[in-house]
């Protein structure tokens, strides 16, 4: 369809030529280049050290989080501080053990409500396989079908060592990341 | 409101056997259960709000509650997000197999949900305990009850913003998750009481430290309790008075354990029933005749002081040496017939009912756990309360919402 008049002036005022718009994405890219490693690291970094995971109880192994942010373990130290406030303040899920035929569906709506970038622990045997309910009628086998787990830390429940290991290993995951 | 289509739209759903969680789900999926607002003529003044599953305050279920302004007309517990069909599982396994999942649906208090376990499966198989086992099983059950019990009260401390009770019932908790994991070599799944007896022996030197955490946690830990947060004033003005469940309420909703003491009712199946040790051991039992918030959250502190006692006892008492297990075979099995035994959990009176057929594995088994009669109690109390008094009222209930699901 043909576009009217004024429309087409309008396009020209915010884009002269095709030349000039091909130089300064040039431009953009190398730009971007130069910038991307110590930007991305900057942006890492402060990314490794404000883990905030969402409090949503799947199982029981909610019990060794507890543990894990008692004073004994202390997962403060490590930026990871369950937020109790919105969802949009979030970056973390640690799904805690069996994922049900009832919880997959919030658990899939609280993910998609988090903002980008976000990060998923898959925490326990349930979370991972099923675990000691893989025969049952209700539990999904492993939380990989409704979430992408960056890390799956074992145990039934993981102690809380485990844990904090999981969580060091998704900060070096993070530290590698390049920027979008 | 939700219409009746959106119901219908969900039901469908479930009843699809492929459960297709990668669409996106919408809010208008979720089941409505707002049915009884828009049965009330004057619907516009109140308000459903549905507090979890993704909610500080609520643990692993669902509360639907309407208000009214402040006040709660009505609230409906929402469970199934737990729901594990452990029931069913064990008509699948033997009775050894059963146990590492009998003790997760409360796996700090791991102990007592096996422990009247492994008494209805000795019952139907016809299995004598060792003496020094019985003892082991004692300490075992009474240590998960006071690291229960502490859990519970650092979660009540979070639910009502007090977060210095987290920290400290936490991080004393570990004293006793320590001596559990001495003992069976995991901290809170121990599957340490089996058909028969025990797992494996105390090590040498698990009496000299228990002696010494215990008298550390009694001397120092306790007393900072009372008054950190019994007689905070901020915390009595939030429960005194809060929630009240008269003598005749509680026994008609036929709640259990702390809850059923804090309303001035005498009971525990430690004392009316006493199984193993149990009658051999002096304790007391607190109640309280408030039936408040209040009540219900410091009786479990007194019952960790009587935990305590007991374990000084059964350490004291123990035979130093002997069997721990009785011999079974691979598959043990025993006549066809039913048992029903129940113990005294950390919750409430906790009974395992189960059905043989004659082969080694329950025809039919029945947990009758303790956090549903509580949970009965919660839409009784709720009506009328503040949404402010939700937090106290639901979590000094003592329920545990996994084991409500099993
Ligand atoms: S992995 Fe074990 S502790 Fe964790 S939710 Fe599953 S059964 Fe519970």
């Amino acid at each position: 369809m043909e576009e009217p008049q004024s429309q087409k002036s309008f396009r020209n005022l915010i884009d002269p030529g095709a030349g000039f718009g091909a130089f300064v994405g040039k431009l953009g890219d190398a730009l971007v280049k130069a910038i991307d490693r110590p930007l991305g690291y900057a942006v890492n970094w402060g990314r490794i050290f404000s883990l905030w995971p969402v409090h949503l109880e799947t199982g029981c192994c909610s019990v060794e989080l507890g543990a894990a942010s008692s004073p004994r373990y202390d997962l403060e130290r490590y930026g990871v501080l369950e937020a109790f406030g919105s969802l949009r303040q979030c970056d973390l899920i640690i799904v805690l053990g069996t994922v049900n035929r009832k919880m997959a569906p919030r658990l899939r709506l609280v993910y998609d409500q988090m903002p980008e970038p976000k990060y998923v622990i898959a925490m326990g045997a349930c979370a991972i396989t099923g675990g000691l309910y893989f025969d049952s009628y209700n539990v999904l086998p492993g939380v990989d079908n409704v979430l992408p787990a960056d890390v799956h830390v074992p145990g039934c429940p993981p102690r809380p060592e485990t844990l904090i290991q999981g969580i060091m290993l998704l900060q070096e995951k993070i530290k590698r990341d390049q920027l979008k | 409101m939700s219409s009746a289509t959106d119901n219908s739209a969900y039901n469908n759903k479930d009843n699809d056997a492929s459960l297709d969680v990668n669409t996106r789900s919408t809010n208008a999926q979720l089941p409505s259960r707002s049915f009884h607002v828009e049965q009330l003529e004057d619907r516009d003044r109140y308000m459903t709000l549905s507090i979890g599953p993704q909610h500080p305050g609520s643990g692993h279920m669902r509360i639907i509650v309407v208000v009214d302004g402040d006040i709660i007309v009505s609230a409906d517990p929402d469970v199934g997000y737990v729901h594990r069909g452990e029931e069913k599982m064990s008509e699948s396994r033997t009775f050894v197999q059963n146990v590492p999942h009998i003790e997760r649906p409360v796996i700090h208090d791991s102990s007592n949900i096996l422990y009247s376990y492994c008494l209805a499966v000795e019952e139907l198989i016809g299995l004598q305990t060792p003496e020094r086992a019985k003892y082991l099983r004692a300490i075992l059950a009474e240590i998960d009850r006071i690291q229960y019990t502490l859990y519970w009260l650092a979660i009540l401390g979070i639910f009502i913003g007090h977060s210095t009770m987290f920290m400290w019932a936490t991080a004393d908790r570990e004293l006793f998750v320590e001596l559990a994991d001495m003992a069976s070599g995991n901290r809170i799944t121990h599957s340490y009481i089996i058909p028969g007896g025990v797992r494996n022996d105390l090590p040498d030197v698990f009496a000299d430290k228990a002696f010494k955490f215990i008298d550390y946690f009694e001397r120092k830990r306790l007393p900072e309790y009372h008054k950190i947060f019994y007689d905070n004033p901020l915390f009595r003005q939030r429960s005194e008075g809060v929630g009240v469940l008269s003598r005749s309420d509680a026994i008609s909703l036929g709640v259990t354990g702390s809850v059923l003491r804090a309303s001035g009712i005498d009971y525990d199946v430690r004392k009316r029933e006493p199984y193993d040790i149990y009658s051999d051991i002096e304790f007391e039992v607190p109640i309280s005749k408030a039936g408040d918030s209040f009540a219900r959250s410091i009786l479990p502190i007194y019952d960790i002081q009587q935990s305590i006692n007991i374990i000084r006892q059964c350490l004291a008492k123990m035979p130093p040496s002997g069997q721990i297990r009785a011999k079974l075979q691979p598959n043990p099995r025993g006549p066809p017939g039913e048992a029903y035994r129940r113990v005294e959990s950390g919750r409430g009176a906790l009974g395992h009912y189960i059905v043989s057929d004659g082969t080694p594995k329950p025809y039919r088994h029945k947990m009758s756990v303790p956090s549903v009669r509580n949970l009965t109690a919660m839409p009784h109390l709720l009506k009328g309360a503040r949404l402010a008094d939700l937090p106290v009222i639901y979590w000094s209930l003592n329920i545990w919402p996994v084991e409500i699901e099993r």
